[in-house]
């Protein structure tokens, strides 16, 4: 089967019309009315065997120039011929994009420039009919290419890659490209890297063959860097930052923190070998702006020389609501000032422990709720599994609701409230953060839990199967279980993430897009799914700032990693493993057929200025 | 000379026949009566027995034979009945049979006007001889026909029958020749003049004439330029009969295919008319009828 890169140049066959039009222009026929033809066609008929040729002869100049035009044309379609290659010899290279990979090597070099080199080795050292699928190894596992037999679409995609300043998970990658060649057992797995990483990442397969390129190197690294806020004061705030020597001699780093231009701290740092200093550092006054840490020191690996912080106010509550559609819940939620509501459907099972990260506040209304992550969450009628209290059935028209003494419900008149269906609660275990907000005779109607990891405020019943959505005490009720759930304080916020991992950005209500400035200068712009962004191209360190609507809010992204930053090779391959040889059924592969169509042109060409030439003279 | 051919119709004379021609004809009379000096009877025994004077054979004597026949002095010696047999004595018919399909257009002179000529003067010669003549024409079909005559006095009839003949159509010889044999109750010298070019089985046609008991003579008429063609090129040929076309390019190769092919068309007709007892006579139209005639004449079985 054949494919075509630009079918759009299969337009220039058209050429192919003209010259036979340009061909049948020649003088036509001459009419002669015979007594017979019958003789005429026994004698035509008696030369038909040797007409063909004849024929063919005759107008093989023409022919020729037929033939180069179809065969330039089709060249020029990039025609790529889908034949069938050994499956088993498929080969994934697999390549590190670590942070590690900007460590030196040698003069104006780093590791990653080695990587590739050697990547470029094993692509021109390919099986003749061998696939190779390029993937790289950061703090994800990204597939760059599918099974791929053209070379040249391979060095292309090798060529376009660049290393970030992610600490890297090559244990994921491997185990991606194990499954990717899963029955396929002369199948090759090549992992390029520096070796920067803990011996267990070797899965043992003897499919794996590790290239290890660079040289030992010496680096120092910050490895933590945070600002807080003191409990005691809102003015008063605390620098985290963490710097590790990983060198075998003692050193002295200077090191230093800014924020905005204003220089916070600056002192040298005394580091034993391969020890780390952690410094913290109190200060007072306004804590906004952008953090950064700096230490001065002239390493192997610079990227992890510094590292950012991005400090500012945010009042915003956000909060997620999970529900099958409750009209008092989302209509008391979105009534709630400074507080931005993303709607969901569906159960959250998957990806709650995301959920809990991205939002304030989740709210699970009325759906089956999974085991429950760290983070704040408000259950209405349902229970999630793993809490200290369960379901134990349901309660009709319980009596008369009696309100606790916690804080949450001061005020709150529940005197009118009536509920049609309740569940029934049993405390299994008793819990010293687990407070009764209020309840009936029969069962506990709300709670309050505060445990290690989990703040959650639960209410039992259905909001469409009472009255108390028509209470004051309803929107009092909420607001205090909000605002318990996740204090705001002055909305101090100080936002850092690693490099390479996914940022949500949640978008106000009727804001749909947002757009990004990365540190390199250039902008995205993102579509809003279901009331928040994803954005995942955090490969480099540095500030990312985004705008929605009016709203301009930064993050920092550091690579602050102290298993990334110990550059040394950590890993040390087994016993020598017999490499597979590829052989078996096979799959379809692309082979690009337009060097040999373009020769063939040519050749076609110059034979035909040959035949005419031949013609001429002989005339 | 009986008769005046100049007087002859206008309408036969001027069409086909002119002064020349009526003049060549009248010249032939003599040269007929040259050659067949002495055969001129105005009679031709036959194969059938019959009255005539010439004995021919003795058979014994059935019940109902003629008394008269009886040879009275056989019996007289042997004491046995016999009869004595006599060739029958009757005059012969000719037939002259001429294709007027449109292939007859085509020469210089045309086929169909050498045709003519030729059927004229077999005619004379025939009627001269005392036989009946009788022309019929033929295409797709047995077309016009002029019924036998017998005297000259009515060549002029003939002739303007003959220069009244239209010539077009496709030539179908099985069905027209089949036609005529069915047609004809007295058999005889059937002429058939053609140029044996044309759809249907010639063959088939020609069987026809002989199983209706014809004696056949097939005098095949060809231009010179069918020939020997002078053509050249890239041509698209029509068929006059049939309209076909067919594009080829005629080059010295093709041309000589053509003459092969010719050859065998011309030969499987000789060696056909061969194994049937038919006399066959070749001629091209560059040759003056007067020409052919005499060398028919002279080398013919059937006109003695």
């Amino acid at each position: 089967m054949i494919e075509f890169a630009y079918p759009l140049a299969l337009l220039s066959l058209l050429a192919v019309p003209i010259l036979i039009a340009l061909h049948l222009l020649r003088p036509r026929r001459r009419r002669i009315v015979l007594s017979t033809t019958t003789l005429w066609q026994a004698a035509l008929k008696e030369r038909e065997p040797k007409l063909g040729l004849r024929s063919m002869l005759r107008n093989l100049s023409l022919l020729l120039l037929l033939a180069s035009a179809a065969a330039l044309g089709v060249a020029l379609a990039g025609p790529h011929w889908l034949t069938r290659t050994s499956e088993d010899a498929d080969t994934v290279l697999v390549l590190d994009v670590s942070a590690s990979m900007k460590t030196r090597s040698g003069i104006g070099k780093t590791r990653f420039d080695l990587a590739l080199a050697e990547a470029f080795d094993i692509v021109d050292g390919l099986p003749r009919e061998g696939r190779m699928l390029v993937m790289t190894s950061g703090r994800k596992a990204v597939l760059r290419t599918g099974f791929e037999a053209d070379r040249d679409a391979l060095r292309r995609a090798l060529r376009e890659l660049r290393t970030g300043d992610e600490a890297g998970r090559p244990r994921e990658a491997l185990a991606l490209a194990l499954s990717l060649l899963r029955g396929r057992n002369q199948g090759r797995i090549y992992f390029v890297t520096d070796g920067a990483f803990d011996r267990d990442v070797d899965p043992g397969s003897p499919q794996v063959a590790f290239r290890v390129v660079g040289e030992p190197a010496r680096n120092v690294a910050i490895t933590r860097f945070d600002f807080r806020q003191e409990l005691a004061s809102e003015e008063r705030y605390q620098v985290l930052m963490t710097v590790r020597n990983y060198t075998d001699a003692p050193l002295v780093v200077p090191a230093s923190v800014s924020l905005d231009d204003r220089v916070l701290f600056r002192r040298p740092l005394t580091l034993a070998a391969h020890a780390e200093q952690t410094v913290v550092l109190p200060f007072t006054g306004r804590a906004r702006g952008q953090a950064i840490a700096r230490i001065d020191v002239d390493d192997d690996l610079a990227a992890d020389n510094q590292a950012y912080a991005a400090v500012y106010t945010d009042d915003t509550l956000r909060v997620l609501l999970l529900t099958r559609g409750n009209f008092y819940l989302e209509s008391v939620l979105e009534a709630l000032p400074n507080l931005v509501l993303v709607k969901r459907d569906g159960s959250p099972a998957e990806d709650i422990a995301r959920l809990a990260l991205d939002y304030d506040v989740v709210v699970l209304d009325g759906i089956e709720a999974p085991r429950l992550p760290a983070g704040n969450f408000l259950l209405v009628n349902t229970v999630a599994p793993g809490l200290p209290f369960s379901d134990s059935g349901r309660l009709v028209r319980p009596g008369p609701l009696v309100r606790g003494q916690s804080a949450l419900m001061r005020d709150a008149d529940l005197t009118a409230v009536r509920v049609d269906q309740a569940r029934r609660i049993v405390i299994d275990k008793p819990a010293a953060g687990l407070q009764r907000l209020f309840w009936s005779r029969e069962s506990d109607l709300a709670l309050a839990l505060l445990d290690a990891d989990v703040k959650l405020v639960y209410l039992g019943f259905d909001l469409a199967r009472s009255n108390f959505p028509l209470q004051a005490a309803f929107p009092l009720f909420f607001s205090r279980s909000l605002e318990w759930l996740r204090p705001r304080g002055d909305g101090f916020v100080s936002t850092h993430v690693e490099a390479g991992s996914t940022q949500t950005i949640v978008l106000p209500a009727g804001e749909t897009r947002v757009t990004l400035r990365m540190p390199s200068g250039k902008s995205e712009s993102l579509e809003s799914e279901g009331g928040s962004a994803l954005f995942d191209a955090t490969a480099d360190a540095g500030i990312y700032q985004y705008t929605v609507g009016e709203i301009t809010r930064y993050f920092a992204v550091s690579l602050t990693d102290a298993r990334e930053s110990d550059v040394n090779n950590r890993w040390a391959p087994g016993e020598p493993r017999k490499e597979a040889q590829p052989a078996g059924k096979g799959v379809q592969a692309l082979v690009p057929l337009w060097p040999p169509l373009l020769l063939l042109a040519l050749l076609l060409l110059a034979l035909e200025w040959c035949v005419w030439t031949g013609s001429r003279n002989r005339a | 000379m009986a008769m005046t051919l100049l007087n002859a119709p206008a309408a036969g004379r001027d069409l086909v026949f002119d002064d020349e021609f009526l003049r060549k004809l009248e010249q032939l009379e003599l040269l007929a009566r040259k050659i067949f000096r002495g055969l001129l009877r105005g009679d031709h025994t036959t194969s059938r027995r019959g009255r005539g004077l010439e004995f021919s054979d003795f058979r014994h004597y059935r019940p109902g034979d003629d008394f008269r026949h009886i040879d009275w002095n056989i019996y007289s010696r042997l004491d046995q009945l016999f009869l004595k047999l006599h060739a029958s004595e009757d005059d012969v018919t000719l037939h002259l049979i001429l294709d007027t399909s449109a292939s007859m257009r085509f020469g210089d002179p045309s086929k169909f006007d050498h045709a003519r000529r030729l059927a004229a003067a077999l005619a004379y010669i025939a009627l001269h001889n005392l036989d009946r003549v009788g022309v019929s024409a033929f295409s797709e079909g047995l077309g016009a026909a002029l019924p036998p005559i017998k005297t000259r006095h009515h060549m002029a009839r003939l002739l303007t029958f003959l220069g009244e003949l239209p010539c077009a159509g496709v030539t179908r010889f099985d069905s027209a020749l089949g036609a005529f044999a069915m047609r004809t109750r007295n058999p005889g010298l059937v002429i058939l003049i053609s140029d044996l070019l044309g759809a249907g089985e010639i063959q088939h046609g020609i069987d026809a004439l002989c199983y209706g008991g014809h004696d056949v003579v097939v005098i095949q008429l060809l231009a010179e330029s069918e020939i020997d063609p002078a053509l050249d090129g890239a041509l698209r040929m029509v068929d006059a009969e049939t309209g076909d076309e067919v594009d080829a390019t005629v080059d010295e190769e093709l041309r000589s295919l053509y003459q092969r092919s010719l050859q065998r068309h011309l030969q499987e007709m000789e060696s056909f008319c061969r194994r049937r007892s038919v006399e066959y006579l070749r001629a091209s139209t560059a040759i003056a009828f007067e020409d052919v005639l005499l060398k028919y004449l002279r080398q013919g079985v059937h006109l003695r």
